[in-house]
């Protein structure tokens, strides 16, 4: 579905991603590992038009989709959940909700609001208290949650795991799945911690300085010999 | 009710509404309007204008007073403030353009003063517009419309912000920009909105400060840098602390300089900007946050729990 | 010849080339009188905004409250040269000195005594302007104790409103400098022998050249590059062991003095001192005017600056009624298109000349030349 080829990006006169392929297909979960200032997010950014893209294509569904601006990401039927800053703490979880549907006609965002409740059970419970108020992995349930108000074709998780006990982690990757099993949803899921995103994962792509150093089914990539020298990039 | 409230009631609810809309600017654009001074003065023309011209009381000019600030919020963000946000501009730059602008207004209204003095024979240089006011139960209007003016205000921009759809858009972008474009809000709307919102309550501000204070080409000028004070001591953090801010700057300095007054002389009336400056410079060294930053819940969580201790 | 004939195509060669053609212009058809207030002007203000230029261009820090130590400069030279020479003379000098009735007969006595001396006018001018350097310096220490804990934009609306308050404080306090109605300043420069105004010229034209050359070595020595460190970021500049509130506070003293003694100058030139007219909009804006034309951190971009639009300001004056008496008809005066002028000017340079006529030239460790020589060797070598 999505389709990114020869990416070179960064920012401004900063040069993050080399070379940089990556297939993600229809309803499967494609896992990006790799260690910090790997460019992982750089990789998001380029998507979502908030990096530079100095030369390369990214195709959604065939279709070029390079260098399109932030706001019209939306429309284009891809979901974003971005590492921090993913909700809205101000607000209240029912506008929380309205907003991650914002360019929906109202029907439509009830319609969302209805079936997201009845997935995120926890959402309906605290639906007026502040987005503030709530715990790390209250709120990325929430933030995954918005991501699905627009019935994305794919949608983007930017290390999900962040500030969250294994426990909670484990909650949220496992939801993940679920979405995939349930609704058959395309996920580009970007991990740091390796081993928790490729339990989960169907296809997998290894992220180091820029450039991917493995590329094949998340089992593989678990059960590699190499996996952790890879990981830090150490040479022979 | 005493003199000094009468006046000052209007006084603060004046500053009130051109603090809130400082503090709204900021909190969206990052901003600090100078230009919110002759916005003000160019609200309090407007009314004279009709008032003096046309005749009727003040008030039923007032929405008038609010579109043409808002025209003038329009302008100066096509013009200045957009391309300068799209560069990145830093606060200091941002601030500077609005202080051109702010300039250039006041040169058009000096040369609107002259020719309202030449044509119409009129004296705008000076206006009392108390004179204009109507009475009710003895007393100016203006005592009891002018805090309802702020009330409206505040109520309606309550509404707008919290239950359309665009309004909490303006709070989510400016809570987190990056989220909100991505969720498909378009911040130039945004952006603009403020200028309206905030240009509006500008020039419906001086309107109301006129009715307390000498009305001049200079009536902005002169109290701008109260404006601030008032948005400093609400926080710059939300546009109700800038109201409330802004209506506390002004009630303390009517209160506090007639006490002084009374006790120590008329003298003191001369010195009276002293009062909002270190209402800000204490603000700003002790508690920068403001009263929106003051956690208002815990002071009253612990002093409701030592009520229930002592019983 | 190609390169002379870029050289006048550069901007600010040109805006220099237009002033002195402004200049001429003015001189043969106004004569010298106008073109020597117009200069005297221009000094005084190339002193006060070469003290904004260190303040703001080169340390960084946005000085919105610049009037203050003109007040400061002003005030201690409307109130205390009169009062000293007062006390010798066995004349009121206390605060009696100020109320218009006393001050109004006291003065031309002192004056009469400093006519006749030129030792004495001398002494006497000295002494103003240390003075006014002094509570400069002073006000430039105390106004430095916020500028530590704000940042920003906040440090500049405290600053502003500072000003402003000082302003009404010498508006309303009469034995300060006379409230309401102005004090007179002893007159040093009549016991020369010359023209008044010729003395007054010398006089500002010389401090400016001394202001000028002061902020020309601070700039190129290792100060000033510490303040430009503070500028760029004072995170680094600590990280490097410079003390940032010693930096400030070292920059924001010397340019009150600087400015102070502009204050001191301008009280002296015009023999008054009247407190309502130390406005924000004359002593701050128009100064960052200057400042923003010239090009911010550009020593003689100032100067640029500074002649350029004092004498575009000029013009609107003198001018006004044979270019804008169109707008006479409406009963509107032109005078209060100096306004417009400076908000224009504001405006457009923020949007199209952000960096100014004159660029900051940005100090190379080596000189151009060697660093040429240098390179053309390592392309010979490959």
């Amino acid at each position: 579905m999505l389709s990114i080829k020869n990416l070179y990006s960064g920012y401004g006169k900063l040069r993050v991603l080399y070379d940089v392929n990556v297939e993600v297909p229809k309803k499967e979960i494609t896992v990006i590992v790799g260690p910090n200032g790997a460019g992982k997010t750089t990789l998001l950014n380029s998507i979502l038009g908030f990096a530079d893209v100095f030369s390369g294509k990214i195709y959604l569904d065939d279709k070029d989709m390079t260098g399109t601006p932030a706001h019209r990401i939306a429309q284009l039927g891809i979901s974003f959940v971005p590492q921090l800053g993913s909700v809205f703490a101000n607000l209240t979880l029912k506008e929380n909700l309205i907003m991650a549907a914002y360019t929906l006609p109202k029907k439509e965002v009830d319609k969302r609001m209805e079936q997201v409740l009845e997935m995120f059970p926890i959402i309906k419970e605290f639906f007026h208290r502040k987005a503030g108020t709530l715990s790390g992995g209250e709120r990325r349930m929430l933030s995954i949650g918005m991501g699905l108000m627009r019935n994305p074709k794919i949608m983007l998780l930017d290390e999900p795991s962040t500030d969250l006990a294994p426990l909670i982690t484990k909650e949220v990757m496992r939801t993940i799945k679920r979405l995939r099993d349930e609704i058959g949803l395309t996920v580009l899921l970007v991990e740091q911690m390796a081993k928790l995103a490729l339990d989960i994962g169907d296809n997998a792509y290894l992220l180091v300085s820029g450039q991917i150093k493995f590329k094949g089914k998340a089992k593989e990539l678990l059960q590699h010999p190499e996996l952790s020298k890879l990981y830090l990039g150490i040479k022979e | 009710m005493p003199g000094w409230l009468a006046s000052g009631l209007v006084y603060a609810s004046g500053l009130a509404l051109t603090s809130g809309g400082i503090t709204f600017l900021y909190i969206t654009t990052r901003t600090f309007n100078f230009a919110h001074a002759s916005m003000a003065t160019f609200g309090f023309y407007v009314v004279y204008t009709f008032v003096a011209l046309k005749g009727g009381n003040p008030y039923i000019y007032f929405p008038l007073a609010f579109l043409f600030g808002s025209l003038l919020g329009i302008i100066v963000y096509f013009i200045l403030n957009r391309p300068l946000l799209k560069r990145k501009a830093n606060e200091i730059t941002l601030m500077m353009s609005t202080l051109g602008y702010d300039l250039i207004l006041l040169s058009l209204i000096q040369m609107y003063c002259d020719y309202l003095t030449h044509t119409y024979k009129l004296y705008p240089r000076r206006v009392t517009m108390s004179v204009y006011d109507i009475q009710i139960g003895g007393m100016n209007a203006s005592t009891y419309f002018a805090p309802i003016t702020a009330v409206l205000i505040i109520t309606a921009l309550s509404l707008f912000l919290t239950r359309t759809k665009f309004g909490i858009a303006m709070r989510a972008t400016i809570e987190n920009t990056p989220l909100s474009e991505a969720s498909g809000i378009n911040s130039d709307k945004v952006y603009m909105t403020s200028w309206v919102i905030g240009g509006g309550m500008a020039s419906l501000g001086g309107a109301v400060l006129a009715m307390a204070t000498t009305g001049s080409p200079v009536l902005g000028m002169n109290l701008i840098a109260n404006m601030f004070a008032g948005a400093i001591l609400g926080g710059l953090y939300s546009i109700y602390g800038g109201l409330f801010g802004g209506f506390v700057v002004g009630l303390a300095e009517y209160a506090i300089v007639y006490w002084l007054a009374e006790s120590v002389g008329t003298w003191v009336l001369g010195y009276r900007l002293a009062i909002p400056l270190l209402i800000m410079v204490v603000t700003l060294l002790f508690f920068p946050r403001g009263l929106a930053g003051i956690q208002w819940r815990r002071i009253f969580k612990s002093l409701s729990s030592k009520k229930g201790e002592a019983s | 010849m190609k390169k002379i004939f870029k050289f006048l195509l550069r901007r600010d060669v040109l805006i220099a080339l237009l002033v002195v053609i402004a200049f001429l212009f003015i001189l043969l058809s106004s004569g010298f009188s106008l073109v020597s207030s117009i200069l005297i002007d221009a000094s005084i203000f190339t002193i006060i905004t070469l003290s904004l230029n260190l303040e703001t261009g080169l340390t960084g820090v946005p000085q919105f409250g610049r009037v203050i130590a003109i007040i400061a400069g002003a005030f201690a030279v409307g109130a205390i040269p009169g009062r000293i020479m007062a006390l010798f003379m066995h004349l009121p000098a206390g605060a009696e000195y100020a109320n218009d009735s006393v001050n109004y007969k006291v003065v031309p006595v002192i004056n009469k005594l400093l006519e006749t001396s030129p030792a004495l006018s001398i002494l006497v001018l000295i002494m103003s302007l240390v003075i006014a350097a002094i509570f400069g310096a002073i006000m430039g220490w105390i106004t430095s104790r916020p500028a530590i804990r704000l940042k920003e934009a906040y440090l500049g609306i405290s600053l502003l409103a500072i000003g402003d308050f000082l302003m009404w404080v010498g508006h309303n306090w009469e034995p300060l400098v006379g409230g309401t109605t102005a004090v007179f300043v002893p007159d040093p420069l009549r016991a020369f022998g010359v023209n008044r105004m010729l003395m007054a010229l010398i006089m500002t034209v010389v401090l400016a050249v001394l202001a000028y050359i002061i902020l020309e070595k601070l700039t190129w020595s290792p100060f000033g590059r510490t303040l430009k460190m503070h500028r760029d970021s004072d995170l680094a500049m600590s990280v490097y062991g410079k003390d940032k509130v010693k930096v400030r506070t070292r920059s924001l003293v010397i340019g009150a003095a600087l400015a102070a003694v502009a204050g001191g100058a301008y009280v002296i030139y015009t023999g008054t001192c009247t407190a309502i007219s130390f406005t924000r909009l004359n002593w701050t804006f128009w100064p960052w005017a200057y400042m923003m034309l010239g090009g911010i951190g550009s020593n003689t971009g100032v100067l640029l600056g500074v002649l350029a639009l004092a004498i575009a300001r000029s013009m609107i004056v003198i001018y006004r009624g044979a270019v804008f008496g169109f707008l006479m008809a409406w009963g509107i005066d032109p005078i209060w298109l100096e306004y417009t002028l400076l908000g224009a000017v504001i405006i457009i340079i923020i949007l199209f000349l952000p960096q100014g006529l004159v660029p900051e030239r940005t100090e190379t460790i080596l000189p151009p030349d060697r660093v040429k020589r240098i390179y053309e060797k390592i392309i010979k070598r490959e």
